[in-house]
């Protein structure tokens, strides 16, 4: 008797393993495996020296995802169903040692099925090790440092915002076109400046412009008084200060307050926080600089994915009772690249995802413009053109000097006297 | 040449804003021998204050001074009976403070985000003057004379305060032993609290001129400014507040020198200028001379 019933238990042991076989060959392998919600693991900033930037990019997120939740969720082909969002976010307070603990906590903890980077180079170069080494893909929206991009990987996708090694191109053919022969660049000591102000040099240079004055200084710099005053002592006719925000605040006080003027002044984030930077120097400072215009300053009509520039003002308007700035386009934009990944990945694997990025680089456009990354996960579309703030009732409005084709109007060089 | 005199005289205005920014958190420690970590979160809040006045009320960010004094009353008397002499009624009352203030600190500037928000806030760039003042020929903005100008009228005010004042004898004598200070008939809380109030109001006070100095104001600023004050007064001499002085121009000329002909190292400056000081006279620059006298 004992022998038949053990008989009889290795029989169904055996038919079930059997039968668990057969499903697992035959059957999708989907069909066990989908989860209840995708899982996508970021970080933000509510204080600290990125935090406006990276708020902007949390709620350009937060709002993709209610977005695609308000439908049932995104379309994830590796299991042929729409499965809801789930955002797991992390206040790292613009702390790197914060920001690595936390980006550890998501993969190893939080189990979450994409990693997405927090705001800008600083916080973004933490991940970059972490995600490799856990062998997952990272998400990143606008950690553009050159350094990240070294190497081959599958690990890395640059998605909302060019490469820092691009982002200067257009700025430095502008300044040869012009004839501008005594350049200073002053930096910040980061992979998102460094690396730019290494390309603007290295461009000029080819051009045969030699920078007259070509420094870093720290990242946390504040005061640019002395420095103005011993860029001044260079003559320069262009005077580029590449660095974060509150560098560029600090720096276009300086030199309202300085007396100083030179003919071309250059700098980042007004072209992304136009209405920080009115609010804080004020749109007299602010006329007839320069900056990069990112979108909504600048609209892309024809996308593939996604709504155009200007429908995405209108629907973000309407729905978060405030204008969108750059930052709140990228984080929106992070959404729809990942959303087209999921569509599109036949498995549900960190590779898979890379290889439908890939798959989608260069026959992509969004609201951002042209979508294209290289193998090692740097975004070469998406170029920023370079524009002049003009006064325009009592603030500046951008107009885009170059390149020619993308032009609204001519550059007023050199800058009037104040 | 030009260069060096620039820098020179650039350091010495930036140092002497910067004494003031440092002597509130010196006389504080002097004193109670407290370790006010939330310095710099009185700092922001001076700035946040003229910010208000300036772009609320339309007022002129000088205002700020009075109001400043103001929240130094109104934050420093409830802080010190609350808090004070139960720390020093503790074993370790500077590693408690060290503690309590950093909670204290934290709470500041979590308050700050939620009133003000996260992003940078600036001043109007002409309302200490619009035009530049020189000096041999080295010219400097207004605002950078007038937050100078308040800065030596307030460590002037302060030592006229100490020499000439009872309460300033009987603060100088707490500094130098806090028991023998009671056991004389010093009514040593009392000095305590009006040393507070005034170490707190000179942060807010050095924080109105925060966004003329260092271009804008933000919730995140006060961590960055109490470790520089921190620079500063190990400098001139920790518990010396006039020291805090020969501390800021030291900490001011070495960072617009390295500003001048080094850049990417000038935030390094004052920290190596404070390990090399601290290793030759560990009391600081000022530190046994000034506290024998």
């Amino acid at each position: 008797m004992r022998t038949h019933v053990k008989r009889a238990w290795t029989a169904c042991a055996g038919a079930l393993f059997a039968s668990g076989l057969a499903l697992s060959a035959g059957a999708p392998a989907h069909a066990a495996t989908a989860p209840s919600e995708i899982k996508i693991g970021t970080l933000y900033a509510s204080s600290g020296p990125f935090a406006v930037a990276s708020e902007g990019q949390y709620h350009g997120l937060q709002y993709w995802a209610a977005g695609v939740n308000k439908t049932g969720g995104v379309f994830v082909k590796a299991f042929d169903k729409k499965i809801p969002v789930k955002i797991v976010a992390y206040d790292d307070q613009s702390s790197t040692a914060t920001a690595t603990t936390l980006y550890n906590q998501l993969i190893t903890q939080d189990h979450v099925n994409i990693l997405m980077a927090d705001f800008g180079s600083v916080l973004t170069s933490v991940a970059i090790p972490l995600a490799a080494e856990h062998h997952m893909l990272l998400i990143d929206p606008t950690g553009s440092g050159a350094n990240f991009f070294t190497k081959k990987t599958n690990y890395l996708a640059d998605v909302s915002i060019p490469s820092s090694t691009v982002w200067p191109l257009p700025l430095a053919h502008f300044i040869l076109a012009q004839k501008i022969k005594r350049v200073a660049i002053v930096y910040g000591s980061n992979d998102f400046d460094a690396s730019q102000a290494e390309t603007l040099k290295t461009t000029l240079e080819k051009g045969g412009v030699k920078p007259v004055y070509y420094h870093g200084v720290p990242t946390t710099e504040s005061n640019y008084t002395v420095l103005l005053h011993t860029i001044a002592a260079h003559n320069p006719e262009a005077v580029i200060e590449l660095g974060y925000a509150p560098n560029d605040i600090a720096f276009l006080h300086a030199l309202a307050g300085s007396g100083l003027h030179f003919n071309m002044t250059f700098t980042i984030f007004p072209g992304q926080l136009l209405a920080l930077m009115e609010k804080n120097v004020g749109a007299k400072t602010l006329a007839y600089t320069y900056t990069y215009p990112t979108p909504p300053l600048v609209a892309y009509p024809k996308t593939t994915l996604g709504p155009n520039t200007a429908a995405f003002v209108k629907e973000f308007t309407a729905a978060e009772k405030a204008a969108p700035n750059f930052l709140d386009a990228a984080g929106f934009n992070t959404g729809l690249i990942m959303q087209q990944m999921l569509a599109t990945a036949p498995k549900f694997t960190q590779l898979d995802f890379h290889q439908a990025l890939m798959d989608m680089s260069g026959k992509t456009t969004t609201l951002l413009g042209e979508f294209k990354i290289n193998s090692h996960g740097a975004q070469m579309g998406e170029l920023l053109p370079v524009a002049q703030l003009v006064p325009a009732g009592k603030g500046v409005t951008p107009v885009v000097v170059y390149p020619q084709d993308k032009a609204t109007g001519k550059a007023i060089y050199p800058a009037p006297k104040k | 040449m030009a260069l060096l005199e620039y820098a020179l005289i650039g350091g010495i205005l930036y140092g002497i804003f910067f004494s003031l920014v440092g002597i509130g958190l010196n006389l504080i420690f002097g004193v109670m021998r407290i370790i006010n970590l939330a310095h710099g979160q009185f700092i922001m809040l001076g700035g946040f204050g003229a910010y208000l006045l300036a772009r609320g009320l339309g007022l002129n960010p000088l205002f700020g001074i009075p109001l400043a004094i103001a929240g130094g009353i109104v934050i420093g008397y409830p802080l010190y009976y609350g808090v004070v002499p139960r720390l020093q009624k503790s074993q370790d009352p500077e590693m408690l403070s060290f503690i309590l203030f950093f909670g204290i600190a934290q709470m500041i500037e979590a308050v700050a985000v939620f009133a003000f928000g996260a992003d940078q806030r600036s001043l109007p760039q002409d309302a200490l003057g619009s035009g530049n003042i020189g000096v041999l020929g080295q010219e400097f903005p207004d605002s950078w004379w007038v937050a100078c100008l308040v800065s030596v009228l307030a460590i002037l005010g302060l030592y006229l305060y100490f020499s000439r004042t009872r309460l300033g004898f009987a603060t100088r004598a707490i500094m130098a032993d806090r028991d023998e200070a009671r056991a004389t008939g010093i009514d040593v809380d009392r000095v305590s609290a009006i040393a507070l109030i005034i170490g707190i109001a000179l942060a807010g006070i050095a924080g109105v001129f925060v966004p003329y100095l260092i271009g804008s104001v933000s919730s995140s600023i006060g961590d960055g400014l109490t470790t520089t004050s921190f620079a500063i007064i190990i400098i001139g001499s920790l518990g010396n507040p006039l020291g805090t002085v020969v501390g800021g121009l030291v900490f001011g000329i070495g960072t617009m020198l390295m500003q001048t002909y080094y850049s990417s190292w000038s935030n390094l400056a004052p920290y190596a200028l404070l390990l090399a000081i601290v290793l030759v006279r560990p009391s600081g620059l000022l530190g046994k001379a000034v506290r024998r006298a």
